[in-house]
């Protein structure tokens, strides 16, 4: 026995020593120790951590490493939530989500609506001390435009003349007519009138860059040390894949308004260990873990708000059945919404009747959704009749076997099963369901080989005319095979009108033509959720757009 | 003995290409691309993307470019993340998935050590039982259940480590706990079953009739041979530790390069993934071939070299 503890004894020993040595190891990073640790400890276990000399930090998630602080190559939330509060376009989303002044302090438009001509802030500064001017704006929407710069959001800024044959390797960049007059004063001639092109340059696709800076080091977004921005904060540190600094930006021209005076995004992708986080203090938002939703939700710190987007599911009308729109309508009618919103997805989420979210406000003050109504809500006997009734038409029998195919996901799952039983219930037709890794997924859809499929949409910019364009003849959006010549024609019109409540009228009847025919299914639209610590306040989530810390406070 | 391992270092050369022609191939065979982001799109923009990196190419003209990256160790910008190139990733990564790894690989490898000996040494004992109890489980607990439960027990209810992030080295406690439970078992049953039957060979008789103290038989005779399948497996283990691990990484929130394996498939992210796959093969096979020259000094019985060279 007194050999056996001797052995334990050597051993634990053996122990401590690696684990000594192994300390050393880590600690061996200054950066670590100093700059982070001494934050993060004051924050552990007491929300006070105002008092400590850093003044009042906000501590927030990004989930993971931004894809990049370019704004013609950012574009995901990831990248453009922190760049929003880092840069500033010439309107910036108001606390009412309506495009207000930004680095712009007015424009004007002229009569027929496509020249718009903006006035730049004397005051708008880069984080460097150089004045922000129009030739900023001017070269940063040439380089996004630019084939050889490959930006996936070049496609946003074709509603300027000449923008769309540039990025297609057809024109030419003289021909893009974006051009500073002088140094604040930018025109910018649209290739035909676009009501909501002031909401369109909210989006961060369309920030300026800094000309001198930009062309000194093409790589000045990679790094803190030469990152240079125009908004409420500037970027202090950025320790890539692990967290970023955020510090209030003194030169910012509103600067006064901007009552944080630090923000730590740090980058945790796993939601369970996020929330944990948030428990134990580290974090001042959080996401909530879909498991602990149902427990969660109702809690008095949890923020609802709506977020523009549809899931929705598409019909291939190159397959059969669904080439008939009865037996399309009769699928629809089949669904019970409120179940799925309620019970399966759950996290507080709206069911969808129609295809546009609630938050589009008209001309005339009202909202989007209320002028248009429900279009398609659960009535099974409607949906037998039709059912009958096409397959009547299509002389058929015995209705084709049905696959319903989504992207593999617990959620996805949980919502195509609640269909396939819906149908069964409803209609009597048996679904197949089948689930494929996303890329797979996409790829056959895109390609017109799935019958019946899963999709969502994510508004780029905040008008109705962003979801329904998707679905006129030959966008790369479509994905159904429709094509109906009268609803692109609505289409053209409720993007160029110049009367807006005669635009607006144009989409109220796209939205009630793409209902009739029924070439997707609605099914709910999404929303944002968000665990806000106490007195964290002022945050501004668009329901279209990025979020805004310019008005955040820690109480 | 040079020219064994000259011979070595030319098959570790022919295994690395056949393995990167294998993953080109397959890479090039699954469907999807890497601009399959959920947003929206348009056929302007994806050709753009594709004639920047080089995806508009012939096939055979992109595995050219691909093996050229790796002649050349200049694997280019990742395309999920166009501001690092794979090179940055790796190179930022692997230190910190290492440093993680060695530490795990210590704590296992002296804690299944021990709780192996114990268990040899009191066969069909309690403490034997004990062991191979605490084995059996760290074999059967997957690794993110036990990190879900430290975080929870440790971290959130009792505060003694933080939760999650790299920083530290109480940061380190719970993931290296975590990632070491399942290696430990491993070596703990490798060597309880080969230290008894070390212990019955007659060189170990031998001894004990010699008066050895059984200290001295035990960690001069029986276990410096008990030991041989463990560094059979260290090779594998060590490389596979090393270069991270998505899951531990991900729930602890540990800027390693784990993800990277899998997040680049996911992606369709193909520098990433010829990048990751060259990198981990070529270690691999480095830690292999260290394992087989480590087997000629520790046992005289395998005389590799020598044979090569008669």
């Amino acid at each position: 026995m007194k050999r056996l503890l001797f052995l334990l004894m050597a051993v634990l020993t053996v122990f401590v020593l690696a684990a000594c040595t192994a300390g050393e190891d880590a600690g061996k990073d200054p950066e670590n120790n100093n700059n982070v640790e001494q934050p993060d400890n004051n924050n552990a276990g007491n929300d006070d951590s105002t008092d400590s000399s850093d003044g009042k930090v906000l501590y927030l998630n990004n989930g993971t490493e931004p894809k990049s602080f370019d704004p013609s190559i950012g574009f995901d939330a990831v990248s453009w939530d922190p760049l929003n509060n880092l840069m500033e376009g010439l309107t910036r989303l108001d606390k009412d989500h309506r495009a207000g002044p930004g680095v712009a302090e007015n424009w004007d438009i002229s009569e027929d609506g496509l020249t718009y001509t903006f006035h730049l802030r004397e005051d708008a500064k880069w984080s460097n001390g150089d004045s922000v001017v129009a030739g900023d704006f001017e070269y940063a929407w040439k380089y996004m435009l630019d084939p050889a710069t490959a930006s996936p959001a070049a496609f946003l800024a074709y509603f300027i003349e000449g923008a769309e044959a540039y990025n297609s390797g057809d024109g030419s960049v003289d021909d893009v007519k974006v051009t500073a007059k002088d140094e604040k004063t930018l025109e910018v001639v649209l290739a035909q009138p676009t009501g909501f092109f002031l909401d369109v340059l909210t989006n961060p696709a369309f920030f300026p860059i800094n000309q001198k800076v930009a062309e000194a080091d093409p790589n000045w977004h990679t790094e803190a040390e030469t990152f240079v921005g125009n908004g409420p904060f500037k970027l202090d540190s950025w320790k890539h894949e692990e967290e970023m600094v955020f510090v209030k930006n003194e030169h910012y021209w509103d600067a006064a308004t901007v009552k944080l005076d630090k923000v730590h995004f740090a980058m945790i992708n796993d939601s369970n260990t996020q929330y944990q986080m948030f428990e134990s203090g580290d974090l001042d938002t959080a996401s909530i873990p879909p498991e602990l939703s149902d427990q969660l939700i109702d809690g008095d710190n949890v923020f609802i708000g709506p977020y523009g987007g549809l899931e929705f599911y598409r019909f291939n009308t190159t397959m059969e059945p669904f080439q008939n729109k009865k037996i399309r309508q009769a699928f629809a009618y089949a669904v019970n919404r409120e179940d799925i919103a309620k019970y399966v997805v759950k996290n507080g989420v709206e069911p969808a009747f129609g295809f546009i979210n609630p938050g589009y406000t008209s001309p005339d003050g009202k909202d989007f959704r209320d002028a248009n109504g429900d279009l398609v809500t659960m009535d099974v006997d409607k949906a037998k009749q039709l059912l009958e009734e096409g397959m009547a038409e299509e002389g058929y029998d015995e209705l084709p076997p049905i696959t319903l195919s989504y992207n593999t996901s617990d959620t996805n799952k949980a919502v195509a099963e609640a269909l396939q039983s819906m149908f069964k219930e409803n209609l009597g037709v048996e679904v197949e369901l089948v689930n494929q890794e996303w890329n797979v997924f996409s790829e056959a859809q895109k390609a017109l080989e799935l019958q019946f499929s899963r999709s969502s949409f994510i508004n780029d910019y905040s008008d109705p005319v962003n979801f329904l364009e998707s679905f006129i003849t030959d966008s790369y959006m479509n994905r159904t095979g429709f094509s109906n010549a009268e609803y692109d024609e609505l289409i053209a019109k409720g993007k160029s009108e110049t009367d807006e409540q005669k635009r607006w009228e144009y989409l109220y009847e796209a939205e009630r033509l793409l209902a009739e025919e029924m070439i997707a299914m609605p099914i709910r639209y999404y929303n944002t959720v968000v665990l806000e610590a106490d007195g964290v306040e002022g945050i501004l989530r668009h329901p279209v757009g990025y979020f805004d810390l310019k008005y955040a406070d820690k109480k | 003995m040079l020219k064994y391992i000259l011979k070595k270092l030319l098959i570790m050369a022919i295994t690395l290409w056949i393995i990167i022609t294998l993953t080109f191939v397959l890479m090039v065979s699954v469907p999807g691309s890497p601009f399959n982001s959920e947003g929206n799109s348009n056929e302007i923009v994806q050709a753009n993307l594709e004639k920047h990196y080089n995806l508009d190419k012939p096939i055979p003209v992109q595995y050219l470019l691909y093996l050229k990256s790796i002649v050349t160790l200049e694997f280019g910008p990742s395309i999920s993340q166009p501001n690092q190139t794979v090179n940055d990733m790796i190179g930022r990564g692997f230190p910190i998935s290492a440093e993680l790894g060695i530490v795990t690989v210590i704590v296992a490898l002296i804690s299944g050590v021990t709780l192996g000996v114990l268990a040899a040494l009191r066969h069909n004992g309690v403490i034997d039982y004990l062991s191979m109890g605490i084995a059996v489980l760290g074999i059967s607990v997957p690794n993110f259940i036990l990190a879900t439960l430290l975080i929870q027990q440790l971290a959130v209810n009792l505060e003694w480590f933080p939760v999650a992030t790299w920083k530290s080295p109480m940061h380190m406690v719970l993931p290296v706990l975590a990632l070491a439970t399942g290696p430990m078992a491993i070596i703990a049953r490798l060597t309880r079953s080969t230290m008894l039957e070390v212990l019955t060979q007659d060189y170990i008789k031998m001894a004990r009739a010699k008066g050895l103290s059984p200290w001295k038989i035990i960690v001069k005779h029986a276990l410096r041979n008990a030991l041989m399948p463990v560094i059979t497996v260290m090779g594998t283990l060590l490389a596979g530790i090393m270069t991270g691990s998505f899951v531990i990484e991900q729930i602890f929130a540990i800027p390693g390069m784990g993800k990277y394996f899998v997040e680049s498939i996911n992606h369709r992210d193909y520098p990433v993934i010829m990048g990751t796959t060259v990198f981990y093969s070529a270690f691999l096979i480095i830690m292999l071939f260290l394992v087989d020259i480590a087997y000629g000094l520790l046992d005289p019985r395998i005389k590799v070299m020598k044979k090569e060279g008669e």
